[in-house]
């Protein structure tokens, strides 16, 4: 067992603490956590208020509209934030940003069309804001073939365009709307719609709101960081196999340790780098959930859950890795077996809606007992189900799918054995089986 | 007579190739023991089923009392394809190596810088594996493979790659080592090395043992009953004595071989010719390894397989 560690360790230290898995398993997680804390704030220096003088050719009422509207309204950003759904508005951090982010002070000045082609050069340097023309036509009908034309610099922020174009157009509405003798205000709150809260009734007559939000973010978060943890080491597991056997250095191992012992120490140490990379995103998951005030969406069963399935996806993905690896002499060699592989991996990716739709549908429990596909397909099930999924189903397919591990290992242990020491051309499928057979 | 290495009918093909045949070998505690054999003959094939890195189609392998998985910490072994991890310093490698073959404490640091020190790489030990020559590599992997002291070691063509000095200096240390009382086999083709160094040989061909014996041994089977003069006169007619059956021509140095009758006595003939001619020398021929290996490539694959190894041999 102590060699299989010493492999375990080396295995750990040559992938773990070299300064490119550094840069893209710790420090990219730290620059998640990092971009959540920072991003308002750089979004907020960036975000200069408009202010200045705004020309306008247009009939006085709409006139009139603009400048309520500029003196009214808010920055580009607070209408961006403003935007984004309830449980993100009321997040402190976010909140401090919509109170005190500064507003636009903007001034309307009324022109004739005539002295509209005089404007233009001041747009351009930088006297006026923006030049809107608005016809009378526009505010008479709506069917009007002219149209609302804003003059704005070369160099204006597409959010600052976004904002004076918004704001023309809710304008020529407003008047409009006054021209017939309604009050906008009003209009506008009668057109809010209502939020429908979805109470969904259990078995047991208790009654569970549906969090839209958590069924759909949470099965894509699990199982995407299901895949960074257990294909970044897999992957890892493949090259430093190639190397091994590439530069003649298996020989000299084998000479000390059995292929077993080989094996196992390979797939322990990447086993910890896997557990560094997870805990790196799962750390930035959690600094995100946190942020936006959704830690109550995730349950601990659901976590301890993960946990058993990213062993199981572990272990399936390494085996088959490492089989690969000690299949071949060259990476290039690699892909044509890679190739397959990867498409079997994608179908839980591909049948995602469809599962998150109907976890407990058919597709979604026929694919649940296939085994590499298992850790994915479950977590999407278990996350995205309104009813928790029942214990034995989660049982059986624990079950399943270490069985499966316990035969992949098998498998892979025999090819390996074999492949290590063979050089040249990739074997096909029926050698791999005579080496299965064989091993 | 306790042995290293006990194999006993060992066989093993690969696919229509029988690489070794019914191969038995006997190789004592404290040998210092050659197996020669020409390309494909199955040495490499044979050491690596004695290090349990492939197994036998059948027979049965004994090493130091026991299988080579279990005395894995009691073996040293440089294989004939050379590697190292090229991204990995030279102290990082040796002392990952070294805890593999079970040596742990902190003088190991101490160990392998006097190994370095003795392989004349003194210097190396926070380099890149990469950045030394192949030969560097070469002595780095022989390190590795004695460093923790092994009862037996097995050494696949230590010496290719090696120029002249290091040839001699791992030579010397191999010849150390074995009077420290290991046991050592090594596969070669520099045969003066090996006859230099070696106490016996095993020499194999297509996968089967050909020779296994001491060297005195073995020389004296393989002796060709020449005797050899350099007479002052060139002109000398050897065959007026008892016992020479034939008279080679002389070559650059003047020297001309005297080719016996079987039953000569080598002895008689040199006292009766010293006494009776002038010469510059005269001397009993002892076949080298050489010899002995054309002749059995001969006696097996025929002349022509013979010239081809000879040139190989020279080329070497």
């Amino acid at each position: 067992m102590r060699k299989t560690l010493t492999v375990a360790w080396r295995e750990f230290r040559d992938t773990a603490m070299t300064k490119a898995f550094v840069f893209g398993a710790i420090v990219m997680p730290i620059l998640t956590i990092g971009l959540f804390i920072i991003v308002i704030p750089l979004l907020e220096t960036e975000d200069e208020p408009l202010d200045g003088v705004v020309a306008v050719y247009a009939p006085e009422d709409v006139v009139n509209e603009l400048q309520l509207l500029f003196t009214d309204s808010k920055s580009p950003l607070q209408e961006q934030l403003e935007k984004l759904p309830d449980f993100v508005t009321q997040d402190a951090m976010v909140h401090s940003f919509l109170s005190e982010s500064p507003t636009p002070t903007i001034t309307v000045e009324r022109i004739d069309e005539s002295t509209a082609d005089e404007v233009k050069p001041l747009v351009l340097d930088g006297s006026y804001l923006a030049y809107i023309n608005t016809p009378d036509s526009l505010v008479q009908s709506v069917d009007s073939d002219e149209e609302l034309t804003v003059f704005i610099p070369n160099d204006f922020a597409i959010d600052h365009t976004n904002f004076v174009t918004r704001v023309s157009e809710n304008a020529i509405v407003n008047a409009r709307l006054k021209r017939q003798g309604h009050d906008p205000d009003s209009v506008r709150e009668m057109l809010k719609r209502p939020n429908a809260i979805t109470m969904r009734v259990q078995e047991d007559g208790e009654l569970a709101t549906d969090n839209e939000i958590a069924r759909t973010l949470l099965p894509i978060a699990f199982v995407m960081l299901l895949w960074i943890a257990t294909f970044t080491s897999g992957n890892y597991l493949l090259t430093t196999t190639i190397e091994e056997k590439s530069n003649k250095v298996i020989e000299v191992l084998l000479s000390a340790i059995s292929p077993m012992q080989l094996l196992g120490g390979k797939i322990i140490g990447q086993a910890g780098v896997s557990a560094v990379i997870l805990c790196m995103y799962g750390s930035a998951a959690v600094v995100g959930l946190i942020t936006f005030a959704m830690m109550d969406i995730v349950t601990f069963s659901q976590l301890g859950l993960f946990l058993v399935y990213f062993v199981m996806g572990y272990f399936m993905i390494a085996t088959m890795m490492v089989a690969v690896g000690s299949a071949v002499s060259e990476l290039s060699d690699a892909q044509s077996l890679m190739g397959p592989m990867m498409l079997l991996f994608l179908v839980p990716i591909m049948l995602w809606p469809i599962i998150t739709e109907h976890p407990q549908g058919s597709v979604a429990m026929t694919t649940s007992y296939i085994p590499p596909l298992i850790p994915f397909i479950m977590m999407i099930r278990i996350t995205s189900a309104t009813e928790p999924i029942m214990a034995w189903e989660i049982l059986t397919s624990i079950t399943v799918g270490y069985i499966a591990v316990i035969c992949m290992v098998w498998i892979c242990a025999r090819i390996f054995r074999i492949g290590i020491l063979i050089q040249g051309k990739p074997p096909n499928i029926l050698q791999l089986a005579k080496w299965i057979r064989q091993g | 007579m306790t042995l290293a290495i006990e194999l006993q009918q060992v066989t093993k093909s690969f696919g229509e190739t029988k690489a070794v045949q019914q191969l038995n070998l006997e190789i004592p505690r404290g040998s210092l023991c050659g197996f020669l054999g020409p390309n494909g003959a199955g040495k490499s094939t044979t050491i690596r089923m004695i290090m349990s890195i492939i197994h036998a189609d059948s027979g049965s392998i004994n090493v130091l009392g026991t299988n080579a998985l279990a005395a894995k910490d009691r073996i040293g072994y440089l294989p004939e394809e050379r590697g190292v991890y090229r991204k990995m310093k030279v102290g990082r490698f040796i002392e990952y190596i070294a805890h593999l073959k079970g040596m742990r404490g902190s003088s190991l640091r101490n160990t392998i810088d006097q190994w370095l020190e003795r392989i004349e790489l003194p210097n190396v030990r926070n380099k890149k594996c990469e950045e030394l020559s192949k030969g560097m590599q070469q002595k780095i992997q022989f390190l590795a493979a004695v460093i923790h002291e092994p009862e037996l070691i097995i050494l696949d063509e230590p010496f290719t790659g090696l120029d002249p000095v290091n040839t001699q200096l791992i030579g010397g240390i191999v010849h150390e080592l074995h009077q420290a009382g290991k046991t050592i086999l090594f596969s070669t083709h520099v045969l003066p090395q090996a006859e230099e160094i070696c106490d016996r040989i095993i020499m194999v061909d297509n996968g089967v043992k050909v020779i296994d014996d001491q060297i005195d041994a073995v020389r004296e089977e393989f002796d060709p009953n020449i005797v050899q003069v350099t007479p002052v006169d060139a002109n000398v007619d050897f065959l007026q004595f008892d016992g020479i059956s034939k008279q080679g021509t002389a070559n650059k140095d003047g020297e001309i071989n005297l080719y016996l009758d079987e039953n000569a006595c080598q002895t008689v003939i040199v006292s009766e010719i010293a006494s009776s001619i002038a010469l510059l020398g005269i001397q009993i021929m002892q076949p080298t390894l050489t010899d002995i290996f054309i002749h059995q490539i001969a006696t097996n694959e025929g002349d022509e397989a013979a010239e081809i190894t000879r040139e190989q041999l020279t080329n070497a």
